[in-house]
């Protein structure tokens, strides 16, 4: 009989289980206690129970047990997965702490436990090394992620861009299964040591290619790479901005994440190769084209922007393209290079999301003309703005600078056959450039331009100025101390593997 | 009786007439019907490799069935749900008259 030490499980899936109860607290809180109370007040307590929550789920990820390679689990909980989930649940209290501003919805309960589930969603695709458990919780993930981004029920926008996500997010979930389904089929196994196992020998199978073209088309679209990104822009600009922010941070960290687990560990022996000249089917390849795609597509169309969610659209989809040949590298620095860029990008993110919700509650809009004098109507938001564009760019002393550093010189060294990858970093190098224009052309309206006569000035909230400014320090300091979070992400990367 | 082969051709007809639907039909509901089609095509082929396993003892095929089966249902229950939130707003569901965000 085999004995399985239930308590012990238990404890590695605290954070998750924490959540959980985090996410139904909430929702009967709100709809008991709280519910005569002022929408304002409930949003604080809300936040307030979501974030503690959160934070008991950090409090508690500390457990781990090194996975036997030879086990078929669905999940694994190692120090890698763990400091990555602590990073999302990060990512999702300063989501909460940024929807305080936004008066979007009546039903609070409602949106912060969708935040929970989606956010649980994610920790669990972190988990996951199994492609049962991976199609769950990616489903986990998307179908919260739909519901808040048609939160807003009176803004047109909203709906219209949540089914465009839904529609588009629901061809590509097909397109994973079926491909899913392919690998079973040729393998017979479903955990992704185990079909690695297996693929080792036959690698260039066509139909084990086309199975892999399919699914990395479903997680493409997770990560908004170029060509599966055309919901980006309309969800980004649509959806109420903070269920914004955390689909551009979060999810993208779960996204990135699980691609390289996917690609790393479970397509491990078809790679094929990506070197100029020298081409041989595989993922790289795949990636490359959707590296190159991304980055032209998305630099190029955000220059033409007039709206700042738009904008951060479209550079979202640039910047997944910085990180593709990081993954593209395929070994120990490139995965502790994607793991920084995608870390220190989420968090950027939210920090940007956060000041166009301030700046878009306070004026009703998010066109770059609802930002123009921004330093003479709130100093302090303006900083913020700056740090947080200035690191999106990539330029010294901010994160931003060192993740595309680091990101650059993996995927430049990590071949030496002919010209290796460096021509992708030239073209990304060339995009950078281009990328800083429109990244200064905000600026300039905030600082340069002189608000309009009449122009009010903008006040945030308490705790959404303290988050923002929290979020802008952080970006300034892992920027400064860089090895803080690689050293971290090195050690856990040493011990777990990918 | 039938052999893998068959099943396999017919779940890829399936998968391409959703594809089709999905990509071609102009009402959101019809696009819904679709991705349905396409996700069944997927449980077709994981049945059919389960059904011709060595060993059909393992039942990792067909738990996957069931799981995807409730996503599904899950994903149908959600994206009627959105339908009816964009109708409201604009009274059809013919995606063509669904612009007001481009750029």
């Amino acid at each position: 009989m085999n004995t399985v030490n239930y308590l012990g499980l238990l404890r590695l899936l605290a954070p998750e289980t924490v959540l959980t109860i985090t996410g139904l607290i909430v929702l009967f809180f709100d709809a008991g206690v709280m519910r005569r109370q002022s929408i304002p007040r409930r949003q604080q307590v809300a936040a307030f129970l979501l974030s503690a929550g959160a934070m008991l789920a950090i409090g508690w990820s500390r457990h781990y047990s090194l996975a036997d390679p030879n086990s078929t689990s669905m999940l694994v909980i190692d120090p890698l997965t763990q400091l990555m989930k602590q990073v999302i649940l990060f990512l999702t209290i300063f989501t909460a702490l940024v929807s305080l501003e936004s008066k979007f919805t009546p039903h609070v309960g409602e949106y912060f436990a969708l935040l929970a589930l989606a956010t649980l969603g994610m920790m669990f695709l972190v988990s996951s090394v199994d492609l049962l458990m991976l199609f769950v919780s990616l489903e986990l993930t998307s179908l919260s992620l739909y519901i808040l981004t048609a939160f807003q029920k009176d803004k047109l926008e909203s709906s219209e861009a949540a089914l465009k996500y839904f529609l588009l997010g629901g061809v590509s979930a097909a397109f994973l299964l079926f491909g899913m389904s392919w690998v079973y089929g040729l393998t017979g196994e479903t955990n992704l040591i185990r079909i690695a196992g297996q693929l080792r020998d036959r690698a260039t199978d066509p139909v084990l290619l086309a199975a892999m073209v399919m699914m990395l088309i479903g997680l493409g679209f997770k990560i908004a790479a170029a060509p599966f990104h055309l919901w980006a822009p309309d969800v980004y600009q649509g959806a109420p901005t903070p269920s914004a922010a955390l689909i551009a941070s979060g999810s993208k960290v779960a996204g990135f994440f699980v691609l390289a687990r996917m690609t790393l560990a479970g397509l491990a022996g078809a790679e094929g190769s990506g070197v100029w000249n020298g081409f041989a089917p595989g993922w790289v390849p795949v990636l490359a084209v959707l590296a190159v795609l991304s980055m032209t597509l998305g630099n190029l169309a955000a220059i033409a922007q007039t709206r700042v969610k738009r904008l951060l659209a479209y550079s979202a989809i640039a910047h997944a393209g910085y990180m593709l040949p990081a993954l593209m590298a395929h070994n120990t620095m490139g995965t502790i290079a994607l793991l920084y860029y995608v870390t220190t990008y989420a968090l950027t993110m939210v920090g940007a999301f956060g000041v166009v919700a301030v700046v878009e509650q306070q004026t009703g809009s998010d066109a770059y003309d609802a930002f123009t004098g921004l330093s003479r109507r709130s100093p302090a938001l303006a900083v913020c703005l700056l740090v947080f564009l200035l690191s999106l760019a990539g330029l010294p002393p901010f994160a931003g600078f060192f993740a595309k550093f680091y990101v650059f010189t993996a995927a430049a060294s990590a071949s030496t056959r002919s010209l290796g990858l460096l021509w992708l970093v030239i073209l990304a190098l060339a995009m950078s450039v281009v990328s800083l224009y429109y990244y200064l052309q905000l600026l300039k309206q905030a600082f340069a331009v002189d608000p309009p006569a009449g122009a009010k000035i903008i006040r945030p909230l308490p705790a959404t100025l303290f988050t923002l400014v929290f979020l802008a320090l952080l970006v300034l300091l892992l920027g400064a101390l860089p090895h803080l979070l690689v050293n971290k992400l090195q050690a856990a990367l040493v011990v777990s593997g990918l | 009786m039938p052999a893998l082969n068959h099943y396999l051709v017919l779940a890829a007809i399936l998968f391409s007439l959703g594809l089709t639907a999905a990509l071609t039909r102009r009402n959101a509901i019809m696009v819904l019907i679709g991705i349905e089609l396409m996700l069944n095509a997927a449980n077709l082929n994981f049945i059919a490799f389960w059904r011709f396993r060595p060993n059909p003892d393992e039942m990792v095929g067909i738990m996957f069935v069931l799981f995807s089966i409730a996503i599904a249902a899950a994903e149908a229950a959600i994206g009627l749900a959105l339908i009816i939130s964009l109708y409201r707003h604009y009274r059809t569901t013919d995606l063509d008259q669904v612009d007001a965000l481009k750029g």
